[in-house]
């Protein structure tokens, strides 16, 4: 029992150890490998985020805003039930819309990306960006590819001014690299 | 004949103990026995008992260690896995750990640096490891692998042998003060009924009882053995009296009472020899009855026996204290003078004595007759310093005298 307790404790009081990206997804050989870690670390990210307004089950809409720099194949992957529908909308389309739930933020204008960012703030839509390596434009999640593997960064920031609620080990994984 | 029988007597009777030994190993076993028994359930029911804690410990750290790689396994991120594990590998009694992906593949794996001090208790407790499969919203996602070491066990057996070894400590004390405890409340009182038989044995002490000793079957036996001593005592009392009358006999003359030829032997040859060591002197008087033969023949034994008679009271009045008189022949008396000073002189006693037996006495027959005796003097060591030598010289003083009596 007290074992337990001590284990639960050290769950969350261990430092984070790493200053870089923590994440460090193993990318598998082949043309299609990137693509499928790419889908897979999106869905594992939304499966570990809470939307105030319901189960984690139901299917999200990602909106894809700009071009992805690590895969032009975008269909992420959650383990377990739900699903993620991905549709393609410029930055103006996107702020008009109601159904967004996450923002996946490609290669795009830096003023698009601000607007966006800022259209953003309050509301209940998780960001997601590959295009920021050191996750400091204000996306909540910055994926980055080094050397045969895939990792993401948190930004601490974007996180705690959204509404969306995160669990921590997905935090603890993503080390808040970019960020405060 | 009598070797070859020895050796069975002796396996008959076997080695011999005391009770105190007897009870000392019979509590030791039967507190051996009981420690033995109590140890052994709570040791069983301790095993079991930790062998539940020891599972439910391992599951639970299977459980926190599939919590914490989880989001690992989604990113299939083999770093995260291993921060993940972190927080196990520092619960005490984890010898192994494990991770696999949905497909079965570890994606890593963890050894304690820490070495199993007793192997033979991991295999014994912890046959398999705990496999608890990790999920991600229902699905399986991979599975982690827990293997449990002894060293949570090893305190346990460590402490429960040395807690074995305190009792077994505490039972050899207990033992001792029980058996001192019996001792005192049983060997003792059946010591004193042993002391008691022992002395009236030895020493005929029969007047020794044994006193109540407080328990029952004791205090029978030492009223068995009491009322045996009241019986013994009876007939010890009886057996001193009969001996003490036919001593008296022995050396007593039944007419006269007075003490006998065997008894004057040796009273005389004791009196010489502390005469002699102390260098005094002592008379002798030979007293015979003169003319008794004619008393005899002429009134009758009877009428001799009452002139005896008379004449030893008459020789009896005048001894003093210390004086000694004997009968040692039918009417001869002899009177040791003893210790010879100014005042005793010894012709004067003899003239008490013949003065007193010339007194008249009453026969049974109604007459009267006058004794007369003579008495001869021999004086210890002026006349004999041995008692032949004062007997022959005291006996030729009386003949002289009877000589004279008679020419007068």
């Amino acid at each position: 029992m007290l074992a337990s307790l001590f284990l639960i404790g050290a769950l969350f009081t261990t430092p984070q150890m790493s200053v870089q990206a923590a994440s460090q997804t193993v990318v598998e050989d082949g043309s299609g490998g990137m693509t499928r870690a790419v889908n897979r670390m999106i869905g594992g990210i939304a499966s570990y985020v809470r939307w105030p307004d319901g189960s984690a089950a139901s299917t999200r809409v990602m909106c894809l805003v700009g071009t992805p720099r690590l895969t032009d194949r975008m269909a992420p992957d959650i383990p377990g039930p739900g699903s993620i529908a991905v549709r393609l909308m410029n930055a103006a389309t996107a702020t008009d819309r109601t159904d967004c739930d996450i923002l996946f933020l490609g290669k795009m204008p830096v003023a698009d990306r601000r607007q966006l960012i800022a259209w953003v703030r309050g509301r209940p839509i998780l960001t997601i960006t590959d295009d920021d390596a050191a996750c400091i434009y204000g996306a909540m999640f910055c994926l980055n590819n080094k050397a045969a593997s895939l990792s993401f960064s948190v930004n601490l920031d974007a996180i705690g001014r959204g509404p969306l609620r995160i669990d921590p080990r997905v935090l603890r994984i993503g080390g808040g690299g970019g960020s405060s | 004949m009598t070797a070859p029988n020895q050796p069975r007597i002796a396996e008959r009777i076997g080695p011999r103990t005391t009770l105190q030994k007897l009870l000392s190993r019979f509590h030791f076993g039967i507190t051996l026995f009981a420690v033995a028994l109590s140890g052994l359930t709570i040791l069983l029911a301790g095993v079991t008992a930790l062998r539940g804690y020891a599972d439910r410990n391992m599951e639970l750290a299977a459980q926190l260690g599939a919590y914490g790689v989880e989001p690992a396994l989604v990113f299939n991120d083999p770093h995260a896995v291993r921060e993940g594990l972190e927080p196990l590998t520092r619960i005490p009694g984890i010898a192994r750990l494990r991770v696999l992906d949905d497909r079965g593949r570890p994606l890593t794996q963890w050894t304690s640096p820490v070495a199993d001090p007793a192997p033979v208790l991991t295999r014994i407790f912890f046959p398999r490891p705990f496999a608890v499969s990790v999920q991600r919203n229902g699905s399986p996602i991979g599975t982690i692998e827990v293997w449990g070491d002894s060293s949570t066990l090893i305190d346990y057996v460590r402490i429960g042998l040395l807690a074995g070894l305190g009792c077994l400590f505490i039972t050899a004390l207990g033992t001792i003060f029980l058996a001192r405890r019996f001792e005192y409340e049983l060997v003792k009182p059946l010591n004193e009924i042993a002391t008691v038989a022992h002395d009236v044995r030895l020493h005929r002490r029969f007047d020794k009882r044994v006193q109540p000793l407080g328990i029952a079957e004791l205090d029978r036996l030492g009223g068995d053995i009491n009322a045996l001593l009241d019986e013994l005592q009876g007939w010890q009392g009886h057996m001193e009296s009969e001996h003490a009358l036919l001593a008296h006999r022995a050396s007593h003359d039944t007419l006269t009472a007075m003490p006998n030829r065997a008894a004057f032997d040796e009273q005389l040859a004791e009196r010489i020899a502390a005469a002699t060591a102390h260098g005094d002197r002592f008379a002798l008087l030979f007293i015979d009855a003169d003319n008794f033969k004619a008393a005899n023949d002429n009134f009758g034994h009877t009428a001799g026996d009452t002139v005896l008679v008379a004449m030893s009271t008459c020789i009896k009045e005048t001894l003093r204290k210390g004086d000694f008189a004997a009968r040692i022949g039918g009417d001869e008396f002899i009177v040791l003078i003893d210790p010879l000073d100014t005042e005793a002189v010894p012709d004067q006693l003899a003239n008490r004595i013949r003065a007193c037996v010339s007194q008249p006495i009453a026969l049974p027959g109604g007459e009267t007759y006058r004794a007369a005796v003579s008495v001869g003097v021999a004086v210890f060591p002026d006349d004999g310093d041995n008692a032949t030598a004062l007997l022959t010289a005291a006996d030729a003083a009386m003949y002289s005298d009877k000589m004279t009596n008679r020419s007068s």
